[in-house]
């Protein structure tokens, strides 16, 4: 694990913009295809929402989220360019903007503003304090009063593989490609499951190639201390499932 | 990206306040997207709409299944109507315009681009 250049005097957007959004880009048909399982608390937040309700998914990713409840209008989006045409490619609505400045119509319009938003693991890409808290502000910002918004963000107590291990906060998560998948020209055609015989014979074994991306692994309380200093919100439920902290808030008037 | 969607940008370049919404969609090529209709989904959906952008918005695209004025009764052929503009209409190509400050925001392959230059933000 190697660690992030951000305490080398690298600037946070040229972090994210190198270690986040350049390789999600690269990497986004080899991620789409290995995310497709809704997790269980994102899903049942999703079907709790009432018939005619507007969301937004904001790092909507490959936009597995942007279907789970056909009763509610989803507006997906993500600033991957190449996720973004892959929602596209599966007939989801979606755009490409930054998690910074969401483009959603303003405070003078209240009744008009969504009835709820998520953020699935999103905001441990922003690489301070400042950047995530005012990521969650955004989101809030865009949430009618008495709205909801449920993020999820990697914890740094990892516990159902032993694989993963983070002595620190900010770190490097490497993102290891197959080339004997992702070898130009064939690339998102398969899964990563799609295992050829080939990969077996050594005269055609080339090396993975592996991207860097930049998280910050979430303490226990962070999320919920950052989501409150933000003056916007209360907090509903939160609590810890699958190596990830969550919260659910509830916008203030 | 469906109408709905459009509904919902409003222009958000650094001290764009004025005019900054709806965002004006210019050399548009549209497409439509089945969906199964759903009169109470929709019905559910008018008081989220900003209707005026909506009606003006679909009658600069030369759609004209919308009464300028959201009507007192609301009857399934008004559902049917909604449901065609703000959920099966997309724009395919084209750009979103500010009226406010003038920029553009571009459409390809059906996908907003609403990304700033480093200084308009
Ligand atoms: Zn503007």
């Amino acid at each position: 694990m190697s660690t992030p250049a951000a305490a080398a005097g690298q600037q946070p957007e040229q972090l994210e913009a190198q270690h986040v959004h350049a390789v999600y880009d690269l990497i986004a048909d080899h991620f789409s295809a290995t995310r497709y399982k809704p997790w269980p608390v994102v899903d049942s937040f999703l079907r709790e929402q009432p018939l005619g309700a507007l969301g937004a998914d904001v790092g909507c990713g490959n936009g597995k989220y942007l279907g789970v409840n056909p009763d509610v209008v989803m507006l997906g989006s993500d600033r991957s360019a190449k996720l973004v045409g892959i929602c596209r490619e599966r007939g989801f609505d979606a755009m490409i903007c930054d998690g910074l400045m969401l483009p959603y119509r303003s405070s003078a319009f209240v009744r008009l503003r969504s009835d709820f938003a998520i953020s699935i693991a999103v905001i441990h890409h922003f690489a301070t304090p400042e950047r995530r808290q005012h990521a969650i502000a955004e989101l809030l910002r865009i949430v009618r009063p008495g709205g909801s918004v449920l993020i999820f963000v990697w914890a740094l107590e990892q516990e159902s593989q032993s694989r993963r291990k983070f002595d620190q906060q900010d770190v490097f998560v490497p993102w290891k490609m197959p080339k004997r998948i992702y070898a130009a020209g064939g690339a998102g055609a398969e899964g990563p499951a799609a295992d050829g015989t080939a990969s077996a014979a050594p005269a055609e074994r080339t090396p993975d190639e592996v991207y860097q991306r930049y998280y910050h692994m979430f303490v226990a309380g962070e999320l919920d201390a950052l989501a409150l200093a933000t003056g916007m919100c209360s907090i509903t439920a939160s609590g810890y499932d699958r190596d990830n902290h969550y919260v659910i808030l509830e916008r203030r008037p | 990206m469906r109408l709905i969607t459009h509904n919902m940008l409003q222009c958000h370049v650094k001290g764009c306040t004025t005019n900054n919404f709806p965002l004006q969609i210019q050399d548009a090529e549209l497409e439509t997207l089945e969906a199964e209709f759903n009169p109470g989904f929709v019905q559910r959906l008018i008081p989220k709409l900003h209707w005026g952008a909506l009606y003006h918005t679909a009658v600069s695209l030369g759609i004209e299944d919308l009464p300028e004025q959201m009507p007192e009764e609301v009857t399934e052929d008004l559902l049917r109507a909604i449901h065609k503009v703000a959920l099966e209409t997309r724009v395919k190509e084209g750009k979103a315009v500010c009226l406010g400050c003038g920029h553009v925001y571009p459409i390809s392959n059906g996908i907003p681009n609403m990304l700033l230059q480093d200084n308009e933000v």
